[in-house]
């Protein structure tokens, strides 16, 4: 591979990050966001592959591995995040991220501790839990 | 051609780009394509005529060419189109043609996982999250760019700066004649040993990608990182399950 190869191949690169980067400041669809994203680790992808053939060894095509675990990691967690937002907002503005915060939450400043008892919390809120597993523990208050 | 006529060149392509890239993004009010598009070519073509010389091998130079324009007119489409639908599909089509510059980079494992996890698993999931949420279409956010001018001039900055640092690595006084010293940040420093089981680089240029190569070394020198990478991978499983909503919870 000849310099001039290599060059040409960084070039696409270079220009697939910059239409990636402007697709992640712009459009205002959350998904649309992440895809820019993943647009941008295409061209992080064939810089790093074209030095890899420049150099003649493997280390770019196994990091350009580890680039394609860590995007396929960060669009299943974005999705679930987005689907959640979804079902909370029904839209996928990405501006409605501003304002997620939680009522219940405890104060974590160094005020003092509140007195006032726990509020009883909702079974069906739809924050983020998981399912238990096994049989459940035979509860006091409930007969079976 | 010299080099500071070159370097006085740039910044037209840049220019042109930038422009074609503020008329596509979308506005409140619909705009004509052909202008944008018409302006968008130029701009690609004037980044050819100066920065990419045609070589001697054709045959790699036309491959070359119709698969980074493939993936550069995609990837254009893709951050200007309305539609979010479109927009994963125009996606899925730069990874194909970014999967033919792996091709040509030997690296032909890569390219049929790129095709796998990307076209097959990313794009297929992303289609589904927006058919899921978005069954109306284009939709209020969609039709409207969030500071259009402001983010792709800083965007064209950004790969000016690339580009001026490219050119005067490659263009300037022949020092693109170091090619036959590739390989010359590979030298290990002094007093580091290098890995017992770490493949020595392959003599023959095509089995660079060969998969006996690639898993020797994934599995020798970065036998760490892969564990790592595992480890991540299940921990994103684990919190994408308890993360995504139930339908219990709701309708979706």
């Amino acid at each position: 591979m000849t310099a001039t190869a290599l060059e040409s191949q960084l070039i696409v690169g270079a220009i697939l990050f910059a239409l990636g980067m402007i697709g992640f400041l712009t459009r205002r669809n959350l998904i649309l966001i992440m895809l820019s994203a993943e647009l941008m680790l295409h061209g992080v992808s064939v810089n790093l592959t074209a030095f890899g053939k420049y150099h003649g060894n493997p280390q770019g095509q196994v990091f350009t591995i580890f680039v394609l675990t860590v995007a396929a990691c960060e669009a299943g967690l974005a999705l679930s995040l987005f689907l959640t937002l979804y079902q909370r907002r029904k839209s996928l503005d990405v501006f409605l991220w501003g304002n997620l915060g939680e009522d219940e939450l405890p104060v974590l400043s160094g005020g003092p501790p509140q007195s006032a008892p726990a509020k009883v919390i909702d079974p069906n809120a739809d924050f983020p839990h998981l399912t238990p597993a096994g049989r459940a523990p035979k509860s006091p208050t409930t007969k079976t | 051609m010299n080099w500071s006529v070159e370097n006085e060149l740039l910044p037209v392509p840049l220019v042109l780009g930038w422009l074609a890239v503020c008329w596509l993004l979308p506005r409140e009010r619909s705009r004509s394509r052909i202008l944008g598009g018409v302006l968008a070519v130029a701009a690609l073509l004037g980044l050819q005529s100066i920065l990419l010389p045609p070589a001697s091998d054709f045959v790699r130079d036309a491959m070359f060419y119709v698969f980074a324009g493939a993936a550069i007119l995609c990837a254009g489409l893709m951050i200007t189109d309305k539609n979010p639908v479109y927009a994963a599909l125009w996606f899925a089509l730069t990874t194909l043609a970014v999967c033919g510059l792996f091709l040509l980079n030997s690296a032909p494992f890569l390219a049929a996982a790129t095709i796998i996890v990307y076209a097959g698993a990313i794009v297929v999931t992303f289609l589904f999250v927006i058919m899921l949420a978005q069954q109306g279409g284009a939709a209020n956010y969609d039709r409207q760019a969030f500071q259009p001018e402001v983010a792709s001039l800083l965007s064209f900055v950004l790969l000016g700066t690339l580009l001026f640092s490219l050119q005067e690595w490659g263009g300037i006084d022949g020092r693109a004649a170091d090619a036959a010293r590739h390989g010359q940040f590979l030298t290990l420093p002094e007093g580091v040993q290098a890995n017992v089981l770490s493949q020595p680089p392959a003599s023959n240029p095509r089995e660079i990608g060969s998969l006996r190569v690639l898993g020797r070394s994934l599995f020798t020198d970065y036998l760490y990182a892969v564990e790592l990478a595992g480890t991540v991978l299940l921990v994103a499983t684990i919190g994408a399950i308890a993360i995504a909503p139930r339908r219990s919870q709701g309708h979706l």
